[in-house]
């Protein structure tokens, strides 16, 4: 016993190890930006302290949507159909209310077969989640343009894409979507800052995530091509979290100028001005911001918008505070009087 | 001349949207409400307001609940369809029409009874009158037939339940229509009504708003829907209902949702199942036509969850205010690839509620989707009813795995193995802890994970083709009423109920034989159908469409030597089915047959 290496095991807040949110190994390309994505996945879990079981982690069909297989092993999951997995979180999401609920999804998937189901969702604020790994192309199929595609990009092979691109962020803020966001694969530190955030809000957060496609879309002449995004991104901020389990007075207040978003469950988002400050209630701003990104063939990153007021889906339906999921037939079921009111009503 | 008492069939033919809905089923409640036996069938257009509708009365003394062979009462009010109208009826036919509608009355050979329902109606309330001269004609048909005041003005005011102005200005309508009729016009015809031991007790409803009642007793948590005729009152029926049924602590206990359309109200009701509630949604043809993809999911993963189809005639947007048995084969077999599913089919109101619960038990059973399989015709016309049954039986959840210590009684757990040989494997739902898998529509082994494996895969096909053929005989038996000959065995289904006892006195009447009938409830069939197939010579299968479905469903699963014995009638034409219609082509089978 003595001779064996004591392994000093990090624990969370709920003294949970790492290895407790991590999943199966990925059988995606060597080098996928979603496999950057799962790993922040995996730490914005264990850094929030999330219970592994009570996320359910959501999909729909795409490279992006195997992913779910990745990261959460201890979490349920639903790998459902191509561009329907937000109607599916929506009827888990309203009886059982109480879990976290982690939808990814892909360009094909969001922007295109499921963008009507995307749509609705924002419409209802689902309390979720909603990472779209965006790479400009069709990986599982090889390679064909998808709807987010930049005019002007080349992918490996065919020719440059002219149609327009449709920017979900840009989508979402016109939708009145409470939580809006960019970011990039490989900017790990934005990208967790902003999936800690995301998981924190209550209403529907969507994190549009630039991943690109180091099989399809990695040349030179892509605009989503990791080397492009690296030297094309313009920050909005720096986005920091601060968990509402550790004081706020504690941590280290930044030099510049800065604002505190207090979230659904106490967490702070601290956005830090890096040069310009970014109103992220005013929609406006928002999209003048994708705008004059968009001109310049930049990626703007960061939170765009944000609205924490916004009642979500499971609040207009006016639930119980028990998840319907637990409850028993006592409650499911009228009694036998009252069926018989019924039908004295219908006697009349 | 003798008497035509409570044996005769009206129709009245109005523009949509004009308020003859409200009139027609104030005439039907009244007849009802005089222990007559009648029915009302509403044949409308796809329409708000001023396409042609016509609504039709039987009285019965059989019981007959189809709309009949010929009209005797014929009311005219619709100018558009009133010369086609009047060419269709039979000389000796009673004509109630408007004499305001600027029409003429071209036939000499039909009793003719003229009234001015609209000055009438315009002389009690000018800016209502189109509405009322509705009620005028539904007074002289009172004045007619004999049929009580009393009970008429009840009647009135179920309709109105509670608005007095309306009530007093209705009943007014109706006075004034029989006094016309009094005073104006002398009775040469021979029709009469007569009431009858009223039975205590008795209501109508409508099949759609039966199957809400019973899906809200069924414990229903979630419903996600999308309107389409003829099934948005199954879902505006649960909505109207939830409230009063369904609330706890001032708060609900059930969510709902319309969604944005069929296939995301499949999502969502796959969702609720899959986290372990019972969801719930309500369509026809066109929309199941959309969910096919979900329903696919939700059979391989293993999703309970529930589909009501509410047939309407197809293909395509077909006549969508139209009745059908048209969709049988698609929800049987929904899907791309081998998929099979259960399916109830009430043939009666009071199965609507019956079904209507029952539904969840054997999707939460077998962890598959379940369809409950209706039509526009049971689904939206009144229909009379002693009452319903309690559920007799609790909820069965089936096998969700809830806590550590069961799963631990479980030996070798594993998602999707069939542990106890049923085919049923157990579950655990999300949130719980208990060996969490990634639910998906691509192939898996007994534990969930991916596998493309040939044996993997077969031997799952080969499990889940014997869930669901293991629930057979747990689903609602044929309703079997045997003739002492066992010649002729007839097997029908759903709302052909309300017209099998006319085509059985019907090819009685004009052959002498005798038939014995088998009304299948659900599918996959039930072995008491294949008993029934055994005892009888010759099998008749009658369904309301054009290419024979549950025929075709027998011939697939049944052995040989019954197939040789399998006669098909199966005719649509958009109606409700008329006992006639089907009787005679009975008997073409049979005469081909030989028989």
């Amino acid at each position: 016993m003595s001779e064996k290496r004591v392994k000093v095991v990090k624990l969370n807040v709920i003294n949970e190890p790492k290895d407790s949110y991590t999943g199966g190994k990925s059988s995606l390309c060597p080098g996928c930006g979603h496999d950057q994505i799962s790993n922040v996945i995996v730490s914005a879990a264990w850094d929030n302290g999330l219970q592994p079981h009570r996320i359910a982690k959501m999909s729909g069909i795409g490279c992006s949507s195997k992913t779910p297989a990745y990261y959460l092993g201890k979490s349920h999951g639903f790998n459902t159909v191509h561009g329907r997995m937000p109607s599916v979180t929506t009827g888990a999401n309203v009886v059982n209310k109480d879990l976290t609920y982690i939808g990814v999804s892909g360009d094909g998937d969001s922007a295109s077969i499921g963008i009507g189901q995307l749509i609705h969702a924002i419409r209802r604020n689902v309390n979720m989640v909603y990472i779209v790994e965006n790479n400009g192309v069709y990986g599982l199929t090889k390679g064909q343009y998808s709807a987010t595609a930049d005019v002007g990009s080349k992918k490996k092979k065919g020719p440059v894409n002219e149609t327009q691109p449709i920017d979900l962020c840009a989508m979402a803020i016109n939708l009145g979507c409470s939580f809006v966001a960019r970011s990039f694969s490989g900017s790990k530190k934005q990208l967790t800052a902003l999936m800690k955030a995301a998981i924190s809000h209550k209403g529907f957060a969507l994190i549009d995530i630039i991943s690109p496609c180091v099989t399809f879309n990695n040349n030179d002449e892509s605009l989503r091509s990791y080397g492009y995004v690296k030297d094309n991104q313009a920050e909005l901020h720096s986005v920091g979290y601060i968990p509402h389990f550790s004081p706020l007075e504690q941590v280290e207040v930044p030099a510049g100028s800065y604002t505190d978003v207090t979230l659904h469950d106490g967490s702070t988002m601290r956005l830090e001005t890096i040069s310009e400050d970014h109103d992220i209630s005013d929609a406006v701003a928002a999209l003048s911001a994708l705008h004059k990104a968009d001109a310049e063939k930049k990626h703007v990153t960061g939170i765009l918008y944000f609205d924490g007021e916004k009642p979500s889906l499971d609040d207009d339906l006016e639930l119980h505070d028990t998840p319907l999921v637990e409850m028993g037939e006592d409650l499911l079921r009228p009694t036998s009087e009252q069926l018989d009111e019924v039908i004295a009503s219908f006697r009349g | 001349m003798d008497k035509i008492v409570n044996d005769f069939t009206i129709n009245i033919a109005t523009a949509n949207g004009t308020g003859s809905q409200s009139a027609n089923l104030i005439l039907l409640q009244t007849l009802f409400d005089m222990g007559i036996p009648v029915s009302g069938k509403n044949l409308f257009p796809s329409n708000i307001s001023g396409l042609p509708t016509w609504y039709i009365v039987r009285l019965s003394e059989h019981g007959y609940q189809a709309p009949g062979d010929r009209t005797h009462i014929q009311v005219l009010v619709n100018p558009a369809t009133w010369e086609e109208d009047l060419a269709s009826l039979e000389p000796g036919t009673v004509v109630i029409w408007n004499m305001d509608s600027k029409m003429a009355m071209e036939r000499e050979d039909v009793i003719s009874y003229p009234v001015p329902m609209t000055k009438i109606a315009r002389g009690l309330n000018p800016k209502l009158a189109r509405m009322i001269a509705n009620v005028v004609y539904v007074g002289v048909l009172a004045e007619l037939l004999g049929m009580d005041q009393e009970v008429l003005e009840e009647a009135i005011s179920k309709q109105f339940g509670g608005k007095e102005k309306a009530i007093e200005l209705n009943a007014e309508a109706a006075r004034l229509g029989r006094a016309y009729f009094t005073e104006e016009l002398t009775k040469t015809d021979s029709y009469a009504v007569e009431a009858r031991d009223v039975e205590k007790g008795a209501f109508f409803i409508e099949g759609n708003e039966a199957i809400a009642l019973g899906s809200i007793f069924g414990g229903i948590q979630m419903l996600g829907w999308y309107p389409i005729t003829p099934s948005s009152s199954v879902a505006e029926g649960i909505i109207s209902w939830l409230p009063k049924l369904r609330t706890h602590e001032g708060k609900a206990t059930y969510a709902v949702i319309q969604a944005e359309d069929e296939l995301a109200a499949a999502g969502m009701i796959i969702g609720a199942g899959w986290a372990g509630a019972r969801g719930l949604t309500a369509t026809s043809g066109p929309g199941i036509s959309l969910m096919q993809e979900f329903i696919g999911l939700a059979y391989f993963a293993e999703v309970p969850c529930v589909f009501w189809d509410i047939n309407r005639v197809g293909p395509s947007t077909g006549l969508p205010t139209r009745t059908q048995q048209g969709d049988l084969t698609m929800v049987y077999e929904s899907s791309h690839g081998d998929t099979k599913h259960i399916v109830f089919i009430p043939g009666t109101v009071e199965e609507c509620f019956e079904f209507g619960w029952k539904v969840f038990d054997a999707s939460e059973k077998y962890q598959t989707p379940v369809f409950g399989f209706s039509d526009l015709d049971l689904g939206m016309n009144k229909w009379a009813s002693r009452g319903f049954e309690y559920p007799d039986e609790s909820i069965d959840r089936g096998k969700v795995v809830l806590t550590q210590e069961q799963m631990d009684s479980i030996e070798n757990y594993g998602r999707y193995r069939d542990v106890d040989g049923d085919g049923i494997p157990y579950r655990t739902l999300p949130g719980s802890g208990l060996d969490p898998i990634l639910y998906r529509g691509t192939g898996h082994d007994e534990d969930g994970t991916y596998s493309e494996k040939p044996d993997v895969y077969y031997k799952l096909m080969q499990r889940l083709g014997r869930k669901i053929d293991g629930a057979r005989d747990y689903l609602p038996a044929p309703i079997i009423k045997e003739d002492a000959e066992q010649e002729i065995g007839v097997i029908f289904y759903g709302s052909m109920e309300n017209t099998i006892d006319e085509i059985e006195d019907i090819v009685e009447e004009k052959s002498g034989k005798k038939m014995s009938t088998c009304r299948i409830r659900a599918l996959p069939l039930h072995s008491e159908v294949e008993a029934f197939m055994e005892k009888h010579d010759k099998i008749i299968v009658v369904e309301i469409n054009r290419d024979a479905q549950l025929y075709g469903i027998m011939r697939k699963e049944y052995p040989l030597h019954l197939l040789s014995k399998m006669l098909s009638v199966a005719y649509s034409d958009g109606m409700p089915p008329r006992g006639r219609l089907y009787a005679e082509r009975i008997l073409e089978v049979l005469e081909e047959a030989e028989i």
